[in-house]
């Protein structure tokens, strides 16, 4: 896959009111390219008509939103829409068309030519991890929940778009597959570079996903940092209990073994009977495991080598010193 | 017609084949007439509908007075306008299709998921193409469903039309009243049905090759 940019997304006070009432209110954030930002609140918040307002299916009453420095409001929204990824959470694919037809909407639309189009929903059905020969001449009703959320996400890169919109793609989906599918998005996100605004309500979804999470609340931006920010320090009260009484552990979850600083001077011998780790373990996940072995400390290795020990003082300080910065 | 007169003489069904294929093809001309400018009729008034809900009341009100004339005075009405000609037939055939063409076919693109609406248009389809590619193919199964109750009602209503000397297959029926004689009654009316029948399969087949993902295991 060639080395694409997403695009840099910038919204400026933008307004939307539907007569009295103000559904969004000067809503201001700025998305750096090839980056995730994650609009996350209650129903209501207006992370939905903010979403929707990018690709100008709602229309602004107020404000400007650039992409990539051009105003959305001055161009085509047809021609709009067509650089600009979208998926909803029912996915939305056409029950008439099979999966090839369905992921090849953009290409037509633009008017590629029959091959190129087949040779990229191929290629698309393989990055989404669905194989090319059994899925092409599918219905959607033929399949799978998972299955129908991977078209949807194939359908919306089909035309490389810089910038991909979700609203609650994988919100339709049970647990398991939906950590499996935010696992691939995520892979494959970083692989192609794609900027992406994602709408959820779901906190634990946004700190997974988010590079960074703008917290919605009755319209207005409470507080717009990356996750572990987020949860180190809540801007008020509301984003504290949004974000939940386990944010501690939460951020626990952000960290792995093999990124923080080991305690090398516990001899391997000593940690005879306590967990070992490998450097990807979350800290959150270390900390579980020592806690279900009874043991203060745990070893990380990789592979046959000794990296040094994780402990619960040292967990417990980088919490506090976390919170004091 | 006497007691000893069988039902049906076999000999006269014998000798009129010639007029009974005649009279089949113009049972099919009148029907497939009727319901093809009332698919035109029908979709132009669906349209405006859809884009224009306010209009669909008043449409409905307009094709349902028309639905409930009764058809022999409807024709008896026209006559004197349009004279005894196919015309006549046409308008009073075509009226009693609109109905429940508009309806299904409102109900029809009404019944389309607001999210693959959604889809549709944020990806760049435009309304236009909405309508034609996705909301047309997707309703196309209530469509259908209007389009076989429309050719059945109409198939009966063309022997009705034999009174203005039209019928298709009516004309043995009317023939076979005015003389007694029961063999061109039976072909009439067996015939009618038996095109009825004919015709509703032919449809559900058109219908089955046009929507091939109704039908999945």
């Amino acid at each position: 896959m060639a080395e694409r940019r997403g695009a840099t997304v910038e919204l400026r006070a933008v307004t939307k009111r539907y007569g009295e009432t103000v559904a969004v209110n000067e809503l201001s954030f700025t998305v750096p390219a090839g980056r995730i930002c994650v609009l996350v609140g209650p129903s209501g918040c207006g992370k939905t008509t903010s979403l929707r307002m990018v690709n100008r299916l709602i229309e602004p009453t107020a404000g400007e939103i650039l992409i990539d420095g051009q105003n959305v409001l001055t161009e085509e929204p047809t021609a709009l829409r067509r650089r600009i990824g979208y998926v909803i959470q029912q996915t939305g694919l056409f029950p008439h068309q099979t999966v090839a037809d369905n992921i090849a909407t953009v290409p037509r639309l633009l008017g590629w030519a029959s091959e190129r189009i087949a040779a990229r929903v191929e290629e698309l059905l393989r990055l989404v991890g669905l194989d090319p020969e059994r899925m092409r001449r599918r219905y959607p009703a033929q399949l799978s929940g998972g299955e129908r959320q991977r078209v949807g996400v194939a359908r919306a890169m089909a035309a490389e778009p810089p910038l991909m919109l979700m609203d609650e793609p994988f919100g339709a989906v049970d647990p398991i597959v939906r950590t499996r599918l935010q696992d691939e998005f995520l892979n494959l996100q970083r692989t192609l570079g794609i900027t992406v605004i994602f709408v959820t309500h779901d906190i634990d979804e946004a700190i997974k996903l988010g590079d960074r999470v703008a917290v919605m609340r009755a319209g207005r931006l409470v507080q717009y940092s990356p996750p572990a920010e987020l949860l180190a320090h809540p801007a008020d009260d509301f984003v504290a209990q949004f974000v939940g009484h386990d944010r501690a552990l939460k951020r626990l979850g952000l960290l792995t073994v093999g990124g923080i600083e080991l305690d090398r001077s516990i001899d391997r011998g000593r940690l005879d009977g306590a967990p070992t780790l490998s450097p990807a373990t979350s800290v959150r996940d270390a900390l579980a495991a020592m806690l279900v072995a009874d043991a203060r400390a745990a070893a990380v290795v990789d592979g046959d080598r000794y990296l040094g020990a994780i402990t619960l003082p040292a967990i417990g300080r980088m919490l506090r010193g976390d919170d004091a910065t | 017609m006497t007691p000893d007169e069988p039902l049906v003489r076999w000999d006269w069904v014998a000798n009129h084949t010639g007029k009974i294929g005649f009279r089949v093809g113009e049972h099919l001309e009148l029907t497939a007439i009727a319901v093809g400018v009332g698919l035109v009729i029908a979709f132009a008034l669906a349209f405006a509908a859809v884009r224009l809900p306010a209009l669909y009341p008043p449409i409905t009100l307009f094709t349902g007075i028309l639905y409930t004339i009764p058809s022999l005075a409807l024709f008896a009405f026209l006559v004197p306008y349009t004279g005894i000609s196919l015309l006549t037939a046409e308008i009073g055939l075509v009226s009693y299709t609109l109905l429940i063409l508009v309806r299904n076919i409102v109900s029809g693109i009404r019944s389309v998921p607001s999210e693959v609406r959604d889809a549709a248009l944020g990806m760049g389809y435009t309304p236009r193409a909405i309508l034609w590619r996705i909301e047309l193919p997707l309703a196309l199964g209530v469509i259908f469903a209007g389009i076989r109750v429309a050719t059945i009602t109409t198939i009966g209503l063309v022997t009705v039309t034999a009174l203005i000397g039209e019928g298709g297959l009516g004309y043995f029926i009317l023939l076979g009243m005015q003389q007694l004689f029961s063999t061109p009654l039976l072909v009439g009316a067996i015939g009618s049905i038996a095109f009825a029948i004919v015709a509703d399969a032919a449809l559900v087949l058109l219908q089955r090759a046009l929507t091939p993902w109704t039908r999945l295991a």
